[in-house]
């Protein structure tokens, strides 16, 4: 008689459970999304797929005036996609280098610094959106692609995180190294940086996402069509739902949506090895 | 062989002279709020007018909703990055005219580059909600509409009552048959809009003091007033006798609640027909807003919604009579029959309204009609509109307190009297900022 | 802090220059103008200004619209911290137990994050339309009178419910690289110690992700206070009668849509000064329980 691992089970049961809850509405926005307006609009959110399916994204992807008339969708996938990338590796490069300044070395103003980078939480763009557009214009970097990542760089998250793991770090680490001799770069580079890994890809997920579905910002200081990003797309979609008036395409902004979540999904898809436990060769 | 270099050297410079002539049409942005289909026309304006002439270049660029669109011709304005042309919509209308020096006012544009302007081209109904208290137009009104009824044909035919209603005494009495055919009687998807301000212009009432705003910023608002409160009572009588149904303040969900036949009537837009159209299956006809007999023997005419063009200062001169040009172009008769019959705005001229008719677009359409019509109807004192600044926050305070009554959490005149103070305190705000 | 350190005087002030360079640019400079500003009634194209002192916050801040917001804030900011954690760190240990299906487990708990919040807001919006949401017409099936335009209990549970669903893949991403970052040996170790399951994660394993939590339960609770205006938005706009307006998003009400400059920041400023205060106390009593 094979006993029942009840342990297993409901280890099991709450996992598929988590699954559906967060998966659901993902899989529900793709079957909608092959669907015609007219159904949406009369029988809400669908379940199983449609016959849509190539009419609806053919139509976001290649033809213009699929979503504005100036914009293809494939245009405004590429100014996402550079807003997420540049943004989550600038993140990731600059929180890095200036959690390891606070954490590892004594210096005067270690802690004042390490505050004013965390204030940043605490303002959000939205509310600081007309100061930093005249930034912008003064350094002439509106419709840039540096002037949309710089700003969203400032705050503090990426900081604030790489600098829990680093207090982490058993002191141990540092002394030996120390002893061995190695530079404050040496020891960042060859011993620090690898044993970030899973925290690395943690943070390049999560902001590669924030840089993708940036809407405010983009759509303030930026003047021309071309560079809106796909967000601003699906919003304008939902606008003119909220407006009423017009056949809402409700297809149409989730099969941007479907597209707005794939490269995400890609990037966790390729960071996921970084995920897999037992980084057998950096155990200490 | 030197002649031969000259000859060439004054060709190729003639040549690009020419070229350069060519190309350096002047560019004009303009920043508008329009989505979806609406943004296609808009295109297609800017398509035309760029064909029609060589000296300018009209740049129309969709800056999201029209909170978001003003708020990015603010952030522009304030970084000296503003563009020419500027889409205000009418909540927001206060902000941008109070701001002396913010705009060239239209009226002044075309008269100076454009051969003049005559406001009695206009027809009456958009006159003068962008205009000063001289009667100057600030703003010219692009895309404009009013609230209209439209009823469900085959319901009433269902319900066995006949036509829709002219005056709410009317409508009380054909509610209870609807009710028995199934129907909820009514619906409408702006209280601010429909049930307050044309309500009051309807009726011929007073909105806020200094002759509704336009005299004045340090004014207060007149909404607690017993006609209003009248109204609002018998609102929620309707809503809990299951006459009246409330789909959230979003304009699309009640719309849907008529295109779903859950009700009988609706209160839209004099361009919701155009939707409707496509959407509803089945037959529908549009009437005038009614009102109340107790409170008004002869109604008057509404008042515009939508928003309006604004030329914005600070540009170079040749830059204005750009703005001046397109503007010259968006109000001849073709244009604006072109425009109302893509979008179901109203064409703003007489012009325009007579070459609809005379095209015969109203034997097909008779809906597009309804609109203008209303807007035609005799004016009163208090149908030109009104100037109220923070008048966003001022429509949240209304939207907030109307669900007040709707849930049953106020009183109606617990509602009135906290839309009252707490609008009267913005109005106060906004005095203080702009005196 | 730590105990070793390096003790070189220049090299962290070029390590730390970059964000500051870049915080003192883009952040400092609009925030203090912001600051400035809320001093100030101003119109909104910056034509005319006058200094008026603390006009702007007595003017907005207890006016009862303000107290009702703030009064949702703290109970809406609460309830989405503390659920999308405890959700986020139950399935995080979980997809870490088992060994079948793991990656597809980890890869399908982590889509969600990517869902741009007016799109959780739009789906929102359809699931529970009073005509064609199925989600409504289930929870009235099930005999809860549901009704989020009218009433203020159901539009708070749609914001929370669309804002902790958001939130839990977040956090599930980094508790999952938090419990990949502890040491095979340190479990198998604790393992050989302890056989109840529930024991050793409450006492080794849950110490040991620490940091994770604290970082997490800092940036939750601004993440409640800040960021989740797009979701309210996109679904109730603060509706019923102001019930799920939010702090943040009466800020983004008046600054924003209806151009009240001097207004709009000094909420700003306030909202500033109480979400410092709540992770000032954060780190104070705390962080010391936090074992590095």
């Amino acid at each position: 008689m094979k006993k029942i691992d009840w342990n297993l089970v409901s280890t099991h049961t709450i996992l598929i459970i988590g699954v559906i809850f967060m998966s659901l509405p993902v899989w529900v926005a793709f079957a909608t999304s092959t669907h015609a307006p007219e159904t949406i609009l009369r029988d809400g959110l669908q379940f199983w797929p449609g016959g849509h399916f190539f009419k609806t994204y053919n139509e976001v992807l290649f033809v213009e005036g699929g979503v504005m008339k100036k914009v293809t969708a494939m245009a405004m996938l590429k100014n996402s996609l550079i807003l997420g990338i540049g943004f989550a590796i600038g993140k990731v490069i600059i929180s890095m280098l200036a959690a390891y300044a606070i954490v590892f070395f004594r210096f005067r103003l270690a802690l004042p610094l390490f505050w004013i980078i965390f204030m940043t939480l605490l303002l959000p763009l939205e509310v600081r959106i007309i100061p930093s557009y005249e930034v912008m214009a003064g350094l002439n970097l509106l419709d840039t692609h540096t002037g949309l990542i710089l700003p969203l760089i400032a705050s503090a998250t990426g900081t604030f995180f790489f600098r829990q793991f680093f207090m982490s770090i058993p002191d141990e680490l540092l002394e030996a190294a120390r002893l061995d001799g190695a530079t404050p770069w040496r020891f960042f580079v060859d011993i620090l940086v690898p044993l970030s890994k899973t925290m690395i890809a943690a943070i390049l997920i999560i902001m590669f996402v924030v840089g993708w579905n940036q809407y405010l910002w983009p759509l303030i200081m930026t003047t021309k069509e071309e560079n809106y990003t796909l967000v601003i797309g699906i919003k304008q979609i939902y606008q003119v739902l909220a407006d009423g008036g017009q056949l809402p395409q409700y297809q149409k902004a989730f099969a941007l949506t479907i597209l707005a979540t794939l490269p995400p999904v890609l990037v966790v898809l390729v960071f996921q090895n970084w995920f897999v436990k037992g980084l057998v060769e950096s155990e200490k | 062989m030197k002649i031969k270099n000259l000859v060439m050297a004054g060709v190729f410079s003639t040549a690009s002279l020419m070229t350069s002539a060519a190309w350096s049409a002047t560019d004009i942005q303009w920043w508008h709020a329009m989505g979806g289909r609406l943004g296609e026309v808009v295109n297609e304006i800017a398509e035309k007018y760029n064909a029609s002439q060589t000296t300018y270049n009209l740049v129309p660029t969709y800056k999201g909703g029209y909170e978001d669109t003003m708020t990015a011709g603010i952030a522009a304005f304030r970084a000296k990055k503003q563009p020419n042309i500027l889409q205000v919509f009418d909540a927001g209308a206060a902000t941008i005219i109070n701001a002396k020096g913010a705009t060239v006012p239209v009226a002044e544009l075309m008269e100076k580059y454009a051969g003049g302007f005559d406001i009695k081209d206009y027809i009456s109904g958009v006159r003068y909600f962008y205009a000063d208290s001289s009667g100057k137009m600030i703003g010219m009104p692009f895309n404009s509409s009013t609230p209209l009824l439209y009823w469900n044909k085959d319901a009433f035919a269902k319900a066995g009552v006949a036509g829709p209603p002219k005056t709410w005494e009317e409508f009380e009495a054909m509610a209870p048959k609807l009710a028995a055919a199934g129907y909820k009687a009514l619906a409408q998807s702006h209280s601010p809009w429909i049930f307050s301000e044309n309500f009051h212009s309807r009726h011929n009432l007073q909105m806020a003091t200094g002759n509704n705003g336009y005299d004045s910023t340090d004014v207060k608002i007149l909404y607690n007033n017993p006609h209003m409160k009248m109204h609002w009572t018998k609102v929620k009588e309707w809503l809990d006798k299951g006459w009246y149904g409330f789909y959230g303040r979003a304009w699309g969900d009640n719309q849907d609640a008529f295109v779903q036949k859950k009700v009988a009537m609706w209160l839209g837009s004099s361009g919701s027909f155009g939707g409707l159209t496509k959407s509803a299956d089945f037959k529908f006809g549009a009437s005038f807003l009614p009102y109340w007999k107790s409170v008004i023997a002869e109604p008057k005419g509404t008042f515009i919604g939508g928003a309006a063009l604004f030329a914005m200062s600070g540009k170079p001169e040749e830059e204005n009579k750009g703005v001046a040009d397109f503007l010259k172009f968006l109000t001849s008769p073709d244009m604006q029959y072109f425009w109302h019959k893509q979008t179901g705005y109203v064409p703003i001229t007489n012009a325009a309204y007579d070459k609809a008719k005379a095209d015969g677009y109203y034997k097909t359409t008779p809906d597009a009609e309804v609109g203008i019509q209303q807007l035609n109807q005799p004016g009163g004192e208090w149908t030109k509109g009104y100037r109220l600044g923070y008048y966003v926050q001022i429509r949240e305070v209304m939207y907030k307190n109307y669900e007040n009554i709707f849930s049953g959490k106020s009183t109606v005149d617990e509602a009135f009297k906290a839309m009252e103070t707490e609008s009267n305190a913005l109005l106060e705000r906004f005095h203080a900022t702009y005196k | 802090m730590k105990r070793v350190q390096f003790e070189h005087s220049t090299i962290p002030y070029m390590f730390v220059a970059p964000q500051i360079l870049i915080i003192a640019v883009f952040f400092l400079w609009p925030a203090g103008q912001a600051v400035y500003q809320s001093f100030l009634l101003e119109d909104a194209f910056g034509l005319s200004s006058r200094f008026v002192w603390f006009k702007n916050y007595t003017d907005t801040i207890w006016s009862p619209s303000w107290l009702q917001a703030a009064w949702f804030t703290m109970i809406f900011s609460t309830l989405v911290t503390f659920l999308s954690l405890g959700l986020a760190l139950l399935l995080a240990v979980k997809a870490n137990q088992v060994i079948h299906a793991a990656r597809t487990y980890k890869t399908t708990l982590m889509w969600a994050y990517a869902i741009a919040p007016p799109v959780a807001g739009l789906m929102g919006n359809l699931m529970f339309h009073p005509l064609i949401g199925d989600l409504y017409k289930f929870l009235n099936a099930i005999g809860w009178n549901f009704d989020h335009k009218l009433d203020s209990f159901d539009a708070g549970f749609v914001v929370v419910l669309i804002s902790v669903w958001k939130q839990t893949s977040v956090n599930f991403i980094f508790f999952l690289s938090g419990l990949q970052g502890i040491p095979k040996s340190v479990i198998e170790a604790a393992t050989l110690d302890c056989r109840n399951a529930t024991r050793r994660f409450w006492s080794i394993t849950f110490p040991l992700l620490a940091p994770t939590t604290f970082f997490l339960m800092v940036t939750n609770i601004t993440y409640a206070f800040f960021e989740t205006f797009g979701i309210i938005d996109t679904t109730t706009r603060g509706a019923p009668g102001g019930a799920t307006t939010t702090l943040v998003f009466k800020v983004f009400q008046d600054g924003f849509r209806g151009a009240d400059l001097g207004g709009s920041s000094a909420q700003s400023v306030v909202l500033m000064i109480i979400v410092l205060t709540l992770t000032v106390i954060q780190f104070r009593f705390i962080e010391r329980k936090v074992h590095y």
